[in-house]
């Protein structure tokens, strides 16, 4: 089996062959100490490399995809020595982030070529991501898309493919169940629990009990679904001040825990205490003038904060980090089941982006060709007609359309057969012999 | 003349029904489509076949006969859940609504399919009572459908049951809501069947048989004032766990339909002296003949 050319063909003024590179590190393969060290993190970096990296390589085409969990080059340039832009590429890192070559460059990745094409489409269809199926990815990668416009980096290459990039997102995303059913624990929490409880959030009373992370990740999914009324009770009334204020909620003592459990309707808990804070009895005891109102307690904590008899009272639902992550576990499960279709879909359009180029590539030798042709049987007509000038405009057009029908037959096989070849893959050689033979490059 | 049997939706409902089962094992998009399809040529069918017996009987379904009434009923129920399921892919009603809708079908085998001539006088006053009348039972029939959606998506959230089951429910808030405002719509209704109902006892001709002994006066008053009890139970008691309420109007909604219905084939199978049964001819001649 023959490994696929790792330069592209492609069109532009003068015809050419383009070496695409993919060059990354990604939280599959590279520490995060190390794919921190060689993030471009600010815009203001960003823009300084695009800056290096057009003075260092002024004809190709560049984008760079930077985000928490890789950070990732494209770069196409004339010429088919792919070894060689690697190396470019690895030294621009090295020495834009300073940071010496042999402490990252083992875990460096690249593709060229197709392969090339294929890493993106798989990258943009989140396949590559640490969430499998999640959505930010697209963004991301139109967001590098912009930024390499902006710069100035684009070329055609680079344009075809983010644009391509893009178009194989929707697809991947409207016709696998890759991005259906959440998978972080907050999500699911509220996403698939909470709004199958409650139809509107903004009458809601949320009491956060403690202040973990997991709670603010909590509360932003909260605050997107509509709720207003926040209220952190926390032993550490410094900390209940911060997380209140950073959520527009009020922070109230420790001491009104009972209180605020009988009039919340939704309950974050994540205190870290060692053993369960609230059992049945007190939680009953706290509800007994909220007779009927349903609650959906979030029991983050590990260990629990809840007594699990907490969730057998009568319109109580509890869930805990353990019940969550099953369902969590049980959306990655469905997800990974459509992986398959999504790499399908990558295949699909990766030939199809890759035909397309070979017909754009060979588009251009051809009508190149039928030009540099028909510019000689010009020349050649203008020379006859002047040393003829007997010769009636009838005449002259006569003869000027016999010699275009000439060219074109003569022409009709080798381009035939240039266009079946692009058809079948790259046409490489025969392309560097229509440029030899005729001179093409000139 | 189209040959349309009551056959002839019931098999289509009853593949709509498979069809919503198995969308419980497989996420397949097709098969909700052809549950639709189904289900909309079963309603075409019975549209079909109400207009026939109408044309046939020279009067409108309603006042035909109880075969009709329970076929409008039923009609009510599919025309709602098709019209949410095309509103909500993922919605899992007809797991609910088909059984009732195919219940209703299949009981309406059983009751007089003969329209009646008592219908003949204050025409007017009777299709309000029996619209009424329908219309009351249908919003009980929805209070059933909506409780027992309840209690199911209460049962799947206690037990963490959210996932990959291909199908969603409305969120308990909702369905109690959309619950408390059927039983709400529903009393008003049959109040004012049961009233018109009264009235036309009183203008009715005076050779019928006593109207009160009608099992299926007497058991449509008793479910006006069940559904009076809850009605009141429902604006003035105190708030009650949500399930609680599902549990009770599943119950009352669940007996009423089963009495009426079930009064309907009685009094058929019976033979009992019904004005709103087959032997109604019998009770009361027309005064032309």
């Amino acid at each position: 089996m023959t490994r696929p050319p790792a330069f592209i063909l492609v069109p532009a003024k003068r015809f050419r062959a383009v070496n695409l590179l993919a060059l990354y590190c990604t939280h599959q393969t590279t520490p995060l100490a190390i794919r921190e060290r060689l993030a471009f993190a600010s815009r203001e970096q960003l823009a300084k490399a695009y800056a290096e990296l057009r003075r260092r390589c002024p004809d190709s085409e560049a984008a760079i995809l930077s985000t928490c969990n890789r950070v990732e080059l494209y770069l196409a340039q004339p010429g088919d020595d792919v070894e060689q832009t690697r190396q470019q590429l690895a030294q621009f890192l090295s020495e834009f982030h300073a940071v010496p070559l042999d402490e990252f460059v083992g875990e460096l990745r690249s593709d060229s070529g197709s392969e090339a094409v294929r890493h993106l489409f798989e990258v943009v269809s989140s396949l590559d991501s640490m969430v499998l199926g999640e959505p930010q990815i697209v963004n991301q990668v139109k967001e590098a898309y912009r930024a390499a416009e902006e710069h100035g980096a684009c070329g055609p290459l680079v344009h075809s493919l983010f644009q391509g990039a893009i178009h194989v997102s929707g697809r991947v995303r409207t016709e696998t169940k890759l991005s259906e059913g959440r998978v972080s624990i907050a999500s699911v929490a509220v996403g698939d629990f909470a709004k199958s409880i409650f139809d509107n959030f903004a009458d809601k009373l949320v009491l956060i009990i403690g202040a973990g992370e997991m709670a603010e990740e909590t509360l932003r999914y909260l605050k997107d679904e509509g709720v207003r009324e926040i209220v952190v009770v926390n032993r550490s009334p410094e900390r209940a001040a911060r997380l209140a204020q950073e959520w527009s909620g009020r922070a109230e003592p420790w001491t009104d825990l009972d209180h605020w459990l009988g009039k919340a309707d939704v309950i974050v808990s994540t205190t870290g205490a060692e053993r369960p804070i609230i059992d049945a009895t007190r939680f009953r005891k706290a509800r007994a003038a909220a007779v009927g109102r349903t609650a959906f307690i979030l029991d983050l904590g590990a260990p629990r904060d809840f007594e699990p008899a907490v969730g057998d009272l009568d319109d109580v639902f509890l869930y805990d980090i353990d019940s969550l992550r099953r369902t969590c576990d049980e959306h990655r499960h469905a997800r990974s089941r459509e992986i398959d279709m999504a790499h399908q879909i990558i295949a699909e359009e990766q030939t199809k982006f890759m035909a397309e180029f070979h017909r754009r590539a060979s588009g251009s030798v051809v009508s190149r060709l039928m030009q540099d042709w028909h510019a000689v049987s010009k020349t050649e007509l203008d020379r006859l007609f002047s040393k003829q000038p007997h010769l009636t405009a009838s005449d002259r057009d006569a003869i000027e359309r016999s010699v275009e029908r000439i060219v074109n037959k003569l022409l009709h096989p080798p381009l035939e057969t240039l266009k079946h070849e692009s058809r079948e893959g790259e046409p490489h050689g025969l392309i560097d012999a229509l440029k030899r033979l005729f001179r093409l490059e000139g | 003349m189209p040959n349309v049997n009551l056959t002839c939706f019931l098999m289509s409902y009853l593949v709509a029904f498979g069809l919503d089962i198995a969308r419980l094992r497989s996420k397949l998009a097709w098969s909700r489509w052809v549950a639709l399809l189904f289900g909309g040529a079963g309603l075409l069918a019975q549209t079909l076949y109400l207009l026939l017996r109408s044309s046939q009987t020279q009067q409108p379904p309603l006042l035909s006969s109880a075969h009709d009434w329970l076929l409008v009923l039923a009609w009510l129920a599919v025309l709602t859940h098709l019209f949410v399921s095309l509103l909500d892919a993922t919605i899992a009603s007809g797991l609910i609504v088909w059984p009732i809708v195919l219940l209703l079908v299949g009981a309406s085998h059983f009751v007089t399919s003969s329209p009646s001539h008592v219908l003949d006088f204050h025409r007017g006053w009777k299709m309000l009572h029996a619209a009424m009348l329908v219309l009351g039972s249908a919003a009980i029939l929805l209070g059933l459908v909506l409780s027992l959606l309840y209690l199911w998506q209460h049962r799947r959230l206690k037990d963490r049951q959210m996932r990959n089951s291909g199908l969603t429910l409305p969120s308990l808030e909702r369905l109690e809501r959309f619950n408390r405002w059927s039983i709400l719509v529903s009393v008003p209704l049959l109040t004012f069947g049961v009233a018109t109902g009264v009235l036309l006892s009183f203008l009715g001709n005076h050779d019928a048989a006593p109207t009160w002994t009608d099992p299926v006066v007497l058991g449509g008053s008793v479910m006006w004032l069940l559904m009076c009890g809850l009605f009141a139970w429902l604006l003035t008691g105190q708030r009650t766990p949500g399930r609680q309420v599902a549990w009770l109007t599943a119950w009352s909604c669940g007996f009423l339909l089963f009495m009426m219905v079930g009064l309907q084939v009685l009094t058929e199978v019976t033979r009992m002296p019904s004005l709103h049964g087959n032997d109604s001819t019998r009770m009361v001649r027309p005064k032309s003949s």
